[in-house]
């Protein structure tokens, strides 16, 4: 490479890629959370890093094969992986096994404040407290996705037909059923907890208001939808999936019924591949197939940052500092950008 | 029920010669065949290659290999109108998990159980985008016990599916049977399936390059298709039985008129045609088409200029239940340009 070239490519970098810390993992980055001023992040060797501001990720060799789904629990992440381990790790490395499942993969994972829930096959664990033996939930077929509303009283479970959604009374779980064909896979509450909604096999966004289980379909994707967030006070459901993120309003009576959603980021002939929000802001990170990142408002009318440019992988994960200082973006060749969201840190 | 604004976009165009796309084997047969023999070969045998297998209730052989996924089958319904639409939820799932893997893997083995039927398989690589992108099917093949097979395919509709669906069909136990049974299995199996490779095995002794790496679902292999076969004769005991036909033309085909029948025709009979493949001569057009279909999807391109010094003839090949009630031969025909 001759050195003209070097310093186009320096100068093409964005404004966080020059003040952040890129690593080369060379596994792909299948999920990333946040435990206080850290980002764990679940690779595709098995590992578990967690990344701070300043120095190196501490590495943790949690599973044999694939990370395949992490999330918080108090200062520990719970990860399960295609070695059939359910696995409570803390950033010093410490490994507490769960639950052994053998040839069966952890495909979810799931928290709330002391209950751990975690499925493989058609079954959801959840282990509240302290208890050694988990209490179980079948279903008919595997489960594709598991969601709390915010105050942990009712689980979503993802599947095959629709969406279970279970609520504890007296230590008992009860099922209510919301029903569309087809294959629904990450499901997520609304922040009211109005609304459920799931990404299908089809290419389109289901949704049930909760009271009275109407039905709301987005349609007219061009590929699968395999990420969405909430975003601001609306809230809007940002969605992956096309090549703009995909904003759909969820305020008064009927949520998006009848109304178009509002696209922003427009990727070219990229498609978006993961989105998260801003905390606080009526803002939202949307990641594409080559790797570019861009930062919008969800207003039409304002233009994107590029807060990453292409690396050649598609973006896989995005986390934000609980503080909302550091960004971190993962693609699926295992690069890696760390950096802080304001010039002033 | 209530629904949000429609948003469309453009399709991307997916790349389906991307050559970093993980082949994926689909391993199919009745039980007691000797599936189980093939995928502890393919699993144990120093090939110098990583692959992964993903199987049904295999965990009790206690096969200690982090390569080997346990799976349920479960068939979905596509919510897409297609009425005969169904793919492997499950498979969807575990290819997408193992292609997060940290270790390129050389190939991938799907074993159906018995009973299964493999287009559900088969589709999942035409419908999921995700799938399709990172991986490809490589070939169907099929493992038949030659001292049964006669007497499944009489009760058991799987077991000519699985036939029909073949690209490779393993003959296995071979040495179980009189020479004059084996032709006559062998006849049997040519009357379902013309065009699969049957190689005839004991203990599934085949080289594993003749069942992994075939690349049988690409395009330019519907290119080896054979003209020399004709219609099948029409001796078969009852409607429901699958039987292939096939079809040559010098005359070249008119594109519209092509189009319009046979796009028809898998809509309407897609459900009863199993497999198609065929090489078109149209009118006015210098390049040869090809497609393979697997029930009512199909996968269509132009394929380079004709050979030169070789005949232009268009060749089509249907397996399928029922064929005889579909008006193919005239439907073809009427496809010939004035």
């Amino acid at each position: 490479m001759n050195a003209d070239l070097e310093k186009l490519q320096e100068t093409n970098k964005t404004e966080l890629e020059r003040r952040g810390s890129i690593f080369n993992i060379g596994a792909p980055a299948t999920e990333a959370v946040t435990i206080r001023d850290q980002i764990a992040v679940g690779f595709g060797d098995g590992t578990v890093r967690f990344f701070q501001s300043g120095s190196d990720p501490k590495t943790v060799k949690a599973h044999k094969g694939v990370v395949l789904c992490m999330t918080n629990y108090e200062d520990h992440v719970l990860t399960g992986g295609d070695d059939g381990r359910f696995l409570k790790i803390s950033s010093d490395g410490n490994i507490e096994e769960i639950f052994n499942f053998g040839s069966k993969w952890v495909d979810c994972v799931a928290s709330h404040k002391d209950t751990k829930v975690c499925s493989s096959g058609k079954t959801v664990y959840i282990w509240i407290k302290n208890k050694d033996k988990p209490q179980t939930l079948e279903h008919q077929s595997t489960v594709a996705g598991l969601a709390f509303d915010n105050k942990g009283k009712r689980l979503a479970v993802s599947r095959y037909g629709g969406v279970t959604v279970w609520k504890l009374n007296n230590n008992k779980w009860t099922a209510s059923n919301y029903t569309w064909k087809g294959s629904h896979g990450t499901v997520t509450f609304s922040p009211d907890t109005k609304y459920i909604v799931t990404a299908m096999q089809e290419n389109q966004i289901h949704g049930w208001r909760i009271n009275d289980k109407a039905d709301l379909a987005m349609r007219g994707y061009p590929s699968k939808i395999k990420s969405f967030t909430w975003v601001g006070d609306t809230p809007y459901l940002v969605t992956s999936g096309s090549s703009d993120a995909v904003c759909w309003p969820f305020d008064g009576k009927e949520g998006p019924m009848g109304r178009k959603p509002i696209v922003v980021a427009n990727g070219g002939k990229e498609l978006a591949t993961f989105v998260k929000a801003l905390n606080g802001e009526k803002a939202v990170f949307t990641g594409f197939t080559d790797g570019s990142v861009l930062l919008a408002e969800i207003d039409e009318s304002k233009k994107p940052i590029m807060i990453r440019s292409s690396t050649g992988a598609e973006v896989s994960t995005i986390a934000i500092s609980s503080d909302n200082s550091q960004i971190l973006i993962g693609d699926m060749k295992g690069s890696i950008l760390l950096s802080s969201l304001w010039a002033d840190n | 029920m209530y629904e949000g604004g429609i948003y469309r976009t453009n399709y991307k165009e997916i790349d389906m010669e991307n050559t970093s796309q993980v082949p994926v084997t689909v391993l199919t047969g009745f039980l007691g065949a000797g599936k189980t023999t093939l995928l502890n070969r393919i699993l144990t045998e120093q090939h110098g290659r990583k692959y992964a297998v993903i199987v049904n209730e295999f965990g009790e052989q206690g096969i200690d290999n982090d390569l080997v996924v346990d799976a349920d089958e479960e068939v979905f319904e596509m919510n897409n109108g297609c009425i005969c639409c169904t793919v492997r939820g499950d498979l969807i799932r575990i290819l997408s998990g193992l292609m997060k893997r940290a270790d390129k893997l050389d190939a991938i083995i799907v074993e159906t159980t018995g009973l299964a039927d493999p287009a559900p398989v088969a589709q999942t690589f035409f419908v999921d985008q995700d799938v399709a992108d990172r991986t490809k099917l490589d070939a169907i093949v099929t493992v038949a016990d030659a001292v049964h097979l006669s007497s499944q395919l009489v009760d058991h509709h799987e077991a000519e599916e699985q036939i029909a669906f073949a690209d490779v069909i393993l003959l296995n136990k071979v040495e179980l049977v009189e020479d004059n049974d084996i032709v006559k299995v062998n006849d049997r199996i040519r009357k379902i399936n013309p065009f699969a490779k049957i190689i005839k095995t004991t203990r599934c002794d085949a080289p594993l390059d003749e069942i992994v790496g075939l690349n049988a679902f690409s395009l330019d292999r519907v290119l080896d298709i054979e003209p020399d076969f004709l219609e099948s004769d029409h001796d078969h005991e009852h409607d429901d039985d699958v039987t292939s036909l096939s079809f040559v033309s010098d005359t070249p085909l008119d594109m519209d008129k092509f189009q319009d029948w046979f796009g028809n025709l898998l809509r309407t009979k897609g459900q009863d045609i199993l497999r198609s493949k065929g090489i078109l001569n149209f009118k006015g057009e210098e390049e040869r088409y090809v497609f393979q279909g697997v029930h009512m999807l199909m996968d269509a391109s132009p394929m380079g200029p004709w050979p030169k010094g070789k005949n232009r003839s268009s060749r089509v090949v249907f397996i399928g239940r029922d064929l005889d009630n579909m008006n193919l031969k005239e439907g073809f025909e009427n496809c010939k340009s004035a």
